[in-house]
């Protein structure tokens, strides 16, 4: 678990320098900070009202790192085209309505596209789990969530990111190649899966198609 | 630490015994000594067998007291703003899990419905990833989806409990759903003491007051209304021994339920016996325990009946069968409403309330509804993966969890679609019955939400979905386009395929002329309309100039191992598969690429929650999505302007779908597979005797698949293309690059980098054999008027 932690600090701080020469960010469209105990118990599909509170007044992705006090802290955010549903969750009024109907004509994406309530909830529960060492319903959260919005890369992201600390570098890769096929004009997204694919190269022993998926990770972005 | 208590029962006995024997030796002194000695022995045996019996009692009822057999989950429905359901489906997934109406959903169980507003109080439930609360969330419809969703606080989704949809049981077995006393209802247990045992609270196991009064009231009564065995001398009769109605019997029956009285509290022999009582048969399946009964008799959990319910199933512990509400519900009201009577005698409810629950209908759940554990075809397929991979015994007796992806809601459409099309298309030539099966499928992820496995769902006999193989005449055809699009230097949708008469060495000294359909060849035809419209004879020239053994890899790419022989028959779909095989295949395609091994079980799970196993979403990228999305395109042309196009006579045209019709020889096999962005289905038509139909694919299994998807309400297929395709306009007959200015010009979507160069600017004259043909064509017609 430290290492792994230190592996995501020490890689990230590598993007913020400009280098993306090492995978391990997590572009998960998420703005939330530590997870309370109370809120540990809120169950799937309760995002913590204080969670909405962290976040930037401007939405966007915020990619967040744990830090070695077991919470989290943003370290990157850019603006992303799911910013529409976000918007429906203002962050100062907790008891508002969550009700996100994704059927509406905001921008040119698919529907399930948007990562609304349900996908943005799973992912936080999904997070929470991964952070607990509970690879396993981690992954059974992020599936749950596919099934809602199966076109959604970053789903899809974090899938890969899970089965890679499952020790399944393999499937880490194949689903990092699908959440391409469905990342068209999100350039962060897609160097994200590049240099996921790289990591998943990289233990596969393949050194050479590795250096090929940070290329493509370079120039994407 | 448990057999103590005995040890000091057994002295105190024996200090008794011998205190009287001395006595009784001062009488008759001169057979003292024997009589002592066969006193003594009688003694010997009788602790002996007292001890034997304390050990059988221990034994069974300290460890697992009973084999539960897995049960199986339906996938649970989720629900959030933006879900596809409507409003009838979501109220016929509550019905079936036995939720109520009310005023308000006040309690868990509890549905309101205002309008398009329904607010539901859920159950909450254990999940393998995690706790379920039961809460009160509020969901709003409009058209075929959830607009609104809320709840407590910050809520923005829920799931209902998932439907049990079966369990795994041998040959014949009991079958039961373990509660806890905590979990029984109100006045279960009261009830149950009133009629069964009124001194169960005060007896040691057996009750000589209990006796005499249940003489009592059956001499009476003139009939017997009450039995003289206590609770605890039941559970033991069922729990320990056979039911035969020997004296020995009924006396070790007797000091078994002392002894079990000696061990264990009185509140878990209650509960023991709640969970063991014999409550009806649901063909070779025993119904034991109350908390089973209450499913199988009103298809709602234990803790949520009412006190007419409750009377219902507690008058029946006297006689299951007799007192069966579904088959004697005349019989069965007039005993419940006694058990009624018989609480407000004993003042646990007042007089008027006995009434009004008197009043009460029986409220028994219909059987033969969404709510029968009735899924022949799935559970099959559930089982034969189960039994790969666990012990038969594990199976049937560990109380294992097994949560399926399921879709009842569109299981129930799939078996409409089947049955409402069989009957509107009428018997097989010959008066032969026909059959059919079908498989629908997440199209994205690879669970199989639906299985058909016959013209009558309900029978578990032969499952064509998984064994009827059969020859899949043109479903075969996306492969053979699909290796041709791999290529876009040599292939794009617009390259010309020359449909024109075609003979080839089939087999050494035999000749194969394949037929189109119509009888008729069509000259040069694009490559996505050589597809749409299934031309045989193109299709067979393209095959063979890409190669047999290329066509047949590509299949094997899809995602289904064949072992066909390479011959010329193959591209017309002389091969044989499964519709789920078919399925398999098709899968690859409504993917984008991506092959995923069709999953039904999402995870088993022990019955202390430890999960045994889990099926992982996995995917495997055979194609590349550029390479599909001109498949696709062309797919959607079969819809649009090809073969498949009557389902828009079902479907709203504003959905895009995309699919392929297959038809046998002498019109034997009918198929048709398609799909849409969130649903693929394959069906087939056909006879077991494998004797003609008299139809297409397009005239039979279409049909059932059209029907199915008008109900689904699918989501239509994303016409946005992937990075590597480019999209180009150009010329109708021409076929080169265009202008949209011009008239006859379309757009196609090419590989990128393959696209024709726009063209020189707009066709300047007129194509003259195009007027002249529908000039002819339109001659034709009216001459067709003329006398």
């Amino acid at each position: 678990m430290m290492t792994l932690r230190t592996g995501l600090l020490a890689s990230s701080v590598l993007v913020l320098v400009g280098c993306a020469g090492s995978g391990g960010t997590v572009p998960v469209v998420d703005s939330s900070r530590a997870i309370s105990n109370e809120s540990l118990n809120a169950g799937a599909g309760m995002t913590p009202g204080q969670e909405q509170q962290s976040a930037p007044a401007e939405s966007g992705v915020v990619v967040m790192i744990p830090d070695d006090a077991g919470g989290s802290r943003a370290i990157q955010s850019y603006p992303l085209d799911v910013q529409p549903s976000l918007q429906q969750r203002p962050s100062q009024d907790p008891q508002r309505s969550t009700a996100t109907p994704s059927g509406g004509d905001s921008g040119s994406l698919q529907a399930d596209e948007q990562l609304d309530g349900p996908v943005l909830a799973l992912l936080t529960v999904a997070r929470d789990q991964e952070n607990r060492g509970d690879l396993t319903n981690a992954s059974a959260s992020l599936e749950r969530a596919m099934r809602i919005a199966p076109r959604e890369p970053q789903v899809l992201y974090r899938l890969a990111q899970v089965r890679l600390a499952q020790g399944d570098a393999a499937q880490a890769e194949q689903l990092a190649q699908r959440g391409l096929s469905y990342a068209g004009g999100r350039s962060t997204l897609q160097a994200g899966l590049w240099n996921l694919i790289a990591q998943a190269r990289e233990s596969q022993g393949n050194s050479a198609g590795a250096a090929e998926a940070r290329q493509k990770a370079r120039v994407t972005l | 630490m448990r057999v103590q208590p005995l040890g000091v029962v057994l002295r105190i006995m024996g200090r008794k015994r011998r205190g009287r024997t001395a006595k009784k030796a001062g009488f008759w002194k001169r057979s003292s000594g024997w009589l002592f000695k066969l006193a003594l022995v009688g003694l010997v045996v009788f602790a002996g067998l007292v001890i034997y019996l304390d050990a059988v009692v221990q034994e069974k009822f300290s460890g697992k007291r009973w084999a539960v057999p897995a049960k199986v989950f339906a996938r649970p429905l989720e629900l959030y703003a933006g879900q596809r359901l409507t409003k009838d489906d979501f109220l016929t997934e509550l019905g079936a899990l036995g939720y109520r109406n009310s005023e308000s959903a006040r309690v868990p169980g509890l549905v309101a419905v205002s309008g398009n507003r329904v607010d539901v109080h859920t159950r909450g439930f254990q999940f393998p990833e995690g706790v379920e609360p039961a809460q009160k969330v509020s969901v709003r419809f409009e058209g075929p989806q959830i607009s609104a969703f809320s709840g407590a606080g910050d809520l923005v989704m829920a799931r209902l409990e998932p439907l049990l949809i079966g369990g795994i049981y041998p040959a014949h077995n009991e079958d039961r759903v373990l509660i806890q006393l905590d979990q029984a209802p109100p006045y279960l247990v009261e009830s149950l003491v009133a009629v069964e045992d009124r001194e169960f609270f005060n007896h040691f196991g057996v009750s000589p007051k209990g006796i005499l009064r249940a003489a009592y009231v059956n001499f009476t009564a003139g009939s017997v209304v009450q039995g003289g065995s206590t609770l605890t001398q039941q559970l033991v009769k069922n729990f320990y021994l056979t039911s035969d109605r020997s004296l020995i019997r009924k006396g070790t029956e007797a000091i078994m339920a002392v002894l079990l009285e000696l061990h264990y509290p009185k509140e878990e022999i209650l509960e023991a016996y709640l969970n063991e009582v014999f409550l009806g048969q649901d063909g070779q399946r025993a119904v034991h325990g109350f908390g089973l009964a209450s499913q199988y008799y009103f298809a709602q959990p234990l803790r949520e009946l009412q006190l007419h319910q409750v009377a219902l199933l507690v008058g029946m512990v006297k006689g299951p069968s007799f007192y069966n509400p579904r088959r004697h519900p005349e019989r069965s009201k007039a005993r419940r409403d006694l058990v009624i009577q018989m609480m407000a005698e004993q003042g646990m409810i007042s007089e008027s309330i006995a009434q009004q629950a008197q009043a009460r209908d029986l409220d028994v759940a219909a059987r033969g509804r969404l709510a029968d554990t009735n899924y022949p075809a799935f559970m099959d397929l559930i089982k034969r993966q189960l039994r790969d991979e666990y012990r038969e015994e594990d199976l049937t007796s560990e109380g294992l969890r097994i949560f399926t992806s399921l879709d009842p809601l569109l299981q129930r459409k799939a078996e409409r679609a089947v049955e409402g099309t069989l009957k509107r298309l009428g018997p097989a030539p010959g008066d032969v019955e026909m059959e059919s099966a079908m498989v629908v499928t997440s199209a994205q992820t690879g669970e199989v939400l639906a299985l058909v496995g016959g013209r009558n769902p309900q029978f578990s006999g032969f499952n064509r979905a998984l064994d009827a193989t059969r020859p899949i005449g043109s479903l075969i055809k996306p492969a053979i386009y699909l290796t041709a699009l791999e290529q876009p230097q040599k292939y794009s949708l617009i390259t010309p395929i020359d449909d024109s008469p075609i003979t080839l060495d089939a087999e050494p000294g035999r000749t194969w002329t394949p037929q189109n359909y119509d009888r008729e060849s069509h000259g040069l035809v694009p490559l996505h309309q050589a597809l749409s419209r299934s031309y045989n004879q193109a299709t067979v020239r393209l095959g063979m100039e890409l190669g047999v053994p290329q066509v047949l890899k590509t299949v094997e790419r899809m995602g289904v191992q064949h072992g066909w022989r390479p011959y010329p028959s193959m591209l017309l779909g002389s091969g044989a598969m499964t519709p789920l095989q078919v399925t398999d295949m098709y899968q690859t395609l409504a993917n984008g690429g991506f092959n995923t091994p069709l999953r039904a079980i999402r995870s088993v799970l022990a019955t202390d929650g430890e999960p045994l196993g889990r099926y992982p979403f996995a995917v495997q990228q055979r194609f590349d999505s550029a390479t599909i999305y001109l498949m696709q395109e062309a797919m959607s042309r079969t819809m649009t302007e090809g073969t498949g196009r009557s389902a828009y006579n079902q479907i709203s045209p504003t959905i895009r779908l995309a699919g392929k019709t297959g038809t046998t020889n002498d019109l034997r096999d009918s198929w048709f597979a398609g799909f849409s962005e969130d649903l693929l289905a394959v069906s087939w038509l056909g006879r077991d005797d494998n004797g003609q139909t008299r139809l297409t694919g397009a005239t039979g299994a279409l049909q059932v698949w059209a029907a199915f998807m008008r109900e689904a309400h699918p989501v239509g297929l994303s016409p946005a293309p992937p990075e590597s395709i480019q999209m180009a306009w150009i010329d109708v007959v021409t076929g080169l690059g265009s202008d949209p200015s011009c008239p006859d010009s379309v757009q196609v979507p090419f590989r990128t980098g393959y696209a024709p160069l726009p063209g020189p600017g707009c066709r300047p004259i007129i194509n003259t054999e195009a007027v002249k043909e529908g000039a002819s064509r339109v001659m034709d017609v009216i001459r067709d008027w003329l006398p």
